[in-house]
């Protein structure tokens, strides 16, 4: 699916020149020091940090189909040093982005029992140093004041009402060499979420609903000059309204790229799940024979129109280690994902070459 | 299930239709003509009733048809839609035994078409001369008239009866562990406490005939034994502890109270556990602890006087060079295994995933000292194919251990023969095995059909090895067998079982000999794990090492397993334990555990070996040169410090010289060995 990122709000009306102070933007951020030992160290939100209301510089973002991340929600922001901007690249790929620049994931439960309040549990912080990337967490205390840095795994135990049902979660605080494993391409570290793919959608800023890409240009952090005015986007796999297809390879795309694809993490499997690669079904497994001992009566990755025999199904399903996918960051079966690859599959056309 | 064919059908000439029909039930098709012989049949329409007997899984079709089939012989049978004139249709099998009022389901087949389309219908079993199986077709997917062809076969030389396991959760391993020389089945069982799950033992005990009676330990373990599982007594206390582990992290469990009950011994967080193994990695005489890192450099624990001490990657007071620290791991299967012969074990890291300097496998040389060097490159086993697991055995018999390197994914299996001098030659060409494309996580070594050669079970399919000690090859055996469990003797009949998830698989066996050697060690590792186990009968010589965690997953038995074909005496059989000493056994029968205690056979010799020894210069600076009328060319030298520690080891090889000019000044004492006869001499180092 296309979606327009039209470029007419670069035009300026240049009848009035007010003159305002530049605002400055009050994060703090020195590479020499990073990580920094706290989350309020930087300087990123503003009020009580827990509420997560940005300083002046820190933009919130959505990212069109969102993660499971075992029905945590999420939160997330940019941030980039003074007069230095992202270059796009190309639809799918990580924007090009410069050096300070920090990407902020928070993650936190909503509805929590027995109060049903909001409970924050960690900040990932993505940062960007001579070039590569740092990946940082920081975990939330209790009091819910401070996130400490941490690169040790943890779990966290809570209660949540969610879709009517309570849910029993041990979320995962994964460990840095967790981050690290879906976050990079043989050894290099990477960003997962910001693609022009991924971010290429309207959101309700401060001062009114606005295309981000286009948000994030006018405020000086993307630059312009080499992005096409077609983004071929994704859906949000959530969106009932969108053809079944492209739900499907949004939500595959999101949940599963980044360890299978070309110098990923599980590469060596022939599944390619990256939205690009996903209009051929051939690499979501449609009709390939699955190469793994799971149990009886599995055929097929996809076997068209039989989600019982279709070891994607059968591994999104799983809450066994050994069985599960995505391997880290779920220990729940997200429901309603599995009910969307089950509708996919049982939708095909039951015939394969 | 999977149903992987043995032999292809590749005789596809349409033999006439016979004229056996189908019919509407189980009991009306009995009441027909039974089908006697292979053939071609019809399935004209469905209208009959669909099997509902549990014998495929999903939901069940509308209608079915039925044929009853009374072979006259022992077969093995292949029934097939997988046949011209097929092609776009989508048939569905059962196949029955029992009687129409009590079916019993034996073989299920939905997609597993090769030859013509992928949705036909493919299953092999074997039958029994005058028994009647029911053969039953139906339209959950197609309603579609069609052919099928019934093969009969002479029965492949080895075949498994299946049982249902008890004890439920995940089952890992055959170990012994109330050390009544029975292999127990061993699983690990979920837990829920407090929305989370811990995880508890249950053992089932063998009895003897394949009768089990089941215990429940609770441990509440953290983690589950999702990657793997390994046991041995690392604490020296007679009864057999544990290890394994998840993606989070790893427990080591520790029997107590006399083997009445567990405890957690040691747990850590943050482990991505993939194969686990015990085993003496400082030679000090006390099982440490090995745990692969998929994603970090690998752990284990040392096993001090104070405790299980937890070290990762290269530490001075650990490994001082690590045993594979590539910061993100990608370390899947690690075999301990004595490659040179030198009597020290070695390790063999099976890799997958990322760039070629993470996925490429290593192989660390044991330097005697504690140390390891990795040697991958000169053995020629650097590898960089994504494997999970090698199987390391003597394959050909030749006194090495050769190692199959499986493929995962389609990447190719590689066949490397070892060469006798610490390298190793991919003869994957001559070996039949480029024909087996079948790939996975898991290949393990295991004489099935106690022939005296070494097969491998690769996947859930047994290669079979041909026996041709001069040009090693195998035949695929893809159906009709395990799929892939921990091998133990589960009824205690000298062949060798598999148990996976719910089922065990039983070795019909055959009249091939066996025999079956348990270790009692003196010190703590009584087991003897990293013991070399050398027999010699009239068809030669056959070696094995004692090992905890091989393969990917699973633990086998720690009872070293030997088929010996016809052979009908056991010429002798040599323990080489970690410790030094060797033990000798001459003159045995077959068909029997032989427990074998540490020392026991010492002093029964009355050769003699290099008793003429002299070393020169003494004092020596860099080279010591020993002399005597002895061949040194397959002795194995050891030196110790004259606090007895070993600093090194090595075999000679074609010089009479040992290197000495790593060691720092002092009094040492020079041990060289050969088949168990040693001569020790002291020497000074300037």
């Amino acid at each position: 699916m296309l979606f327009v990122f039209s470029c007419t709000s670069c035009s300026e009306d240049d009848n009035y020149v007010q003159i305002k102070p530049t605002p400055t933007s009050p994060v703090s951020l020195n590479l020499e020091n990073i990580p920094y030992p706290t989350l309020s160290e930087y300087n990123f939100f503003e009020g009580e940090m827990s509420d997560l209301k940005p300083v002046y510089g820190v933009l919130p973002y959505k990212i069109t189909s969102g993660l499971f991340i075992d029905y945590a929600k999420a939160q997330t922001f940019v941030w980039m040093p003074k007069g230095s901007k992202a270059n796009y690249v190309n639809d799918h790929s990580v924007l090009d982005f410069p050096d300070g620049a920090v990407l902020i994931t928070n993650h936190y439960f909503e509805n929590v029992l027995p109060e049903k309040n909001r409970k924050m549990i960690e900040t990932r912080l993505i940062i960007k140093k001579e070039g590569e990337w740092v990946l940082v967490n920081y975990k939330w205390n209790d009091e819910q004041s401070e996130a400490v840095y941490t690169t040790e795994g943890s779990f966290v135990n809570v209660k949540i009402e969610d879709n009517n049902e309570t849910k029993a979660v041990n979320y995962k605080i994964p460990s840095y060499n967790e981050c690290f494993t879906c976050h990079n391409k043989y050894d290099e570290i990477l960003p997962i979420g910001p693609k022009p793919q991924n971010i290429n959608e309207d959101f309700a800023f401060k001062d009114g609903i606005k295309n981000q890409l286009k948000k994030w240009a006018e405020f000086g952090y993307l630059n312009t000059s080499n992005i096409p005015s077609e983004i071929v986007s994704v859906v949000d796999w959530s969106d009932i309204s969108q053809p079944l297809d492209l739900r499907v390879r949004s939500y595959l795309d999101i949940n599963c790229a980044h360890c299978h694809s070309d110098k990923g993490y599980c590469e060596y499997a022939p599944m390619r799940f990256s939205f690009k690669d996903t209009d051929d079904f051939k690499n979501i497994g449609v009709g390939v024979e699955h190469n793994f001992e799971l149990e009886e009566g599995l055929s097929h990755i996809v076997a068209p129109g039989k989600s019982e025999e279709s070891a994607l199904l059968f591994r999104l399903k799983s809450t066994l280690d050994e069985y599960k996918m995505p391997i880290m960051g779920r220990n729940l079966q997200h429901k309603e994902g599995v009910k969307l690859i089950e509708q996919w599959i049982n939708s095909l056309e039951n015939e394969i070459e | 299930m999977k149903t992987k064919l043995l032999f292809l059908i590749i005789c596809l000439v349409p033999f006439a239709i016979k004229a056996q029909s189908s019919s509407d039930t189980c009991s009306a098709a009995d009441s027909a003509t039974h089908i006697t012989s292979g053939g071609t049949y019809s399935i004209t329409s469905f209208n009959g009733t669909a099997p509902v007997a549990g014998c495929s899984s999903g939901s069940t079709a509308d209608n079915g048809e039925w044929f009853a089939y009374t072979p006259v012989n022992d077969y093995q049978v292949v029934i097939s839609s997988d046949i011209t004139g097929n092609n776009g249709k989508d048939t569905k099998l059962q196949v029955y035994d029992g009687s129409c009022a009590s079916l019993n389901c034996l073989a299920n087949s939905d997609d597993d078409g090769e030859d013509v389309y992928s949705r036909l219908s493919v299953v092999q079993f074997n039958v029994e001369a005058n028994k009647t199986y029911y053969i039953a077709w139906d339209n959950r997917w197609d309603s579609s008239a069609f052919d099928f062809i019934l093969t009969e076969t002479v029965q492949q030389p080895i075949s498994f009866t299946e049982d249902p396991r008890n004890g439920g959760g995940t089952v890992r391993g055959t170990v012994d562990m109330n050390n009544d020389g029975l292999d127990d089945i061993v699983s690990i069982v979920a837990k829920n406490v407090n929305d989370s799950n811990v995880y508890d033992i249950n053992i089932q005990e063998q009895t003897g005939s394949g009768s089990f009676i089941g215990h429940d330990y609770p441990v509440s373990a953290p983690y589950s034994a999702s990657w793997s599982l390994a046991a041995g007594d690392y604490n020296g206390d007679g009864y057999t502890d544990l290890v394994w582990g998840n993606g989070s992290g790893v427990n080591i469990v520790k029997a107590i109270n006399s083997g009445t009950d567990y405890a957690i011994a040691e747990t850590q967080s943050g482990i991505f556990t993939q194969r686990t193994n015990f085993v003496d990695i400082n030679e000090d005489g006390r099982l440490d602890v090995f745990i692969c890192h998929d994603i970090a450099p690998n752990i284990y624990y040392m096993n001090e006087t104070s405790g299980l001490e937890y070290y990762q990657g290269a530490d001075p007071n650990g490994v001082p060079e690590g045993l594979g620290i590539y910061p993100s791991g990608g370390n899947y299967g690690s075999v301990w295994v004595d490659y040179d012969n030198d009597g020290d074990i070695d390790m063999f890291m099976a890799k997958c995933g990322g760039g070629e300097a993470r996925r490429t496998n290593q192989l660390f040389r044991n330097n005697g000292n504690g140390s390891y060097t990795e040697v991958a490159g000169a053995a020629n086993l650097a590898d960089p194919i994504q494997t999970w697991s090698g199987a390391w055995g003597d394959y050909d018999n030749d006194g090495d251990m050769d190692v199959f390197i499986g493929g995962y994914n389609g990447t190719s299996h590689k066949m490397m023969r070892n060469d006798g001098n610490g390298t190793f030659t991919d003869i994957t060409p001559t070996t039949n095995l480029g024909f087996f494309t079948y790939t996975g996580i898991d290949n393990v070594p295991a004489d099935f059909n106690n022939d005296g050669f070494i097969d491998i079970l690769s996947n859930g399919n047994i290669l079979v090895n041909d026996g041709n000690p001069i040009n090693m090859s195998f035949t695929a055996y893809t159906s009709g067998v395990p799929p892939q469990g921990a091998i133990g003797d589960l009824d205690n009949d000298g062949f060798l079982d598999v148990v996976s998830g719910s089922k065990i698989y039983y070795n019909n066996g055959s009249t091939n000999k066996y025999v079956k050697i348990k270790l009692n060690g003196n010190g703590l590792n009584k087991a003897g794990i990293g013991a070399r186990i050398e027999i010699t009968t009239g068809s030669g010589t056959q070696i094995r090492d004692v090992r905890s965690g091989e393969g990917f997953r699973y633990m086998n038995s720690l009872t070293t397993h030997f088929g010996l074909g016809v052979d009908t005496s056991v010429t002798s059989v040599k323990v080489y334990w970690p410790s030094g000493i060797v033990d000798v056994l001459n003159n045995l029968s077959v068909n029997q555990t032989i427990t074998v205690a540490e020392g026991t056979t010492l002093g029964t010799e009355s050769k003699t070996f290099a008793q003429d020894l002299t070393l020169f210069p003494n004092p020596a600076k860099s080279t010591l040169y020993v002399k005597t009328k002895y061949n040194l060319s397959d002795a194995i030298y050891t030196v110790f410090d004259i606090s007895g520690k070993r600093v090194l080891n090595s075999k000679f090889g074609r010089n009479n010289t040992v290197n000495v000019s790593s060691l720092s000044t002092g009094t040492y004492f020079l041990r060289v060995m050969q088949d168990g006869l040693s001569h020790t001499q002291k020497f000074i180092k300037e």
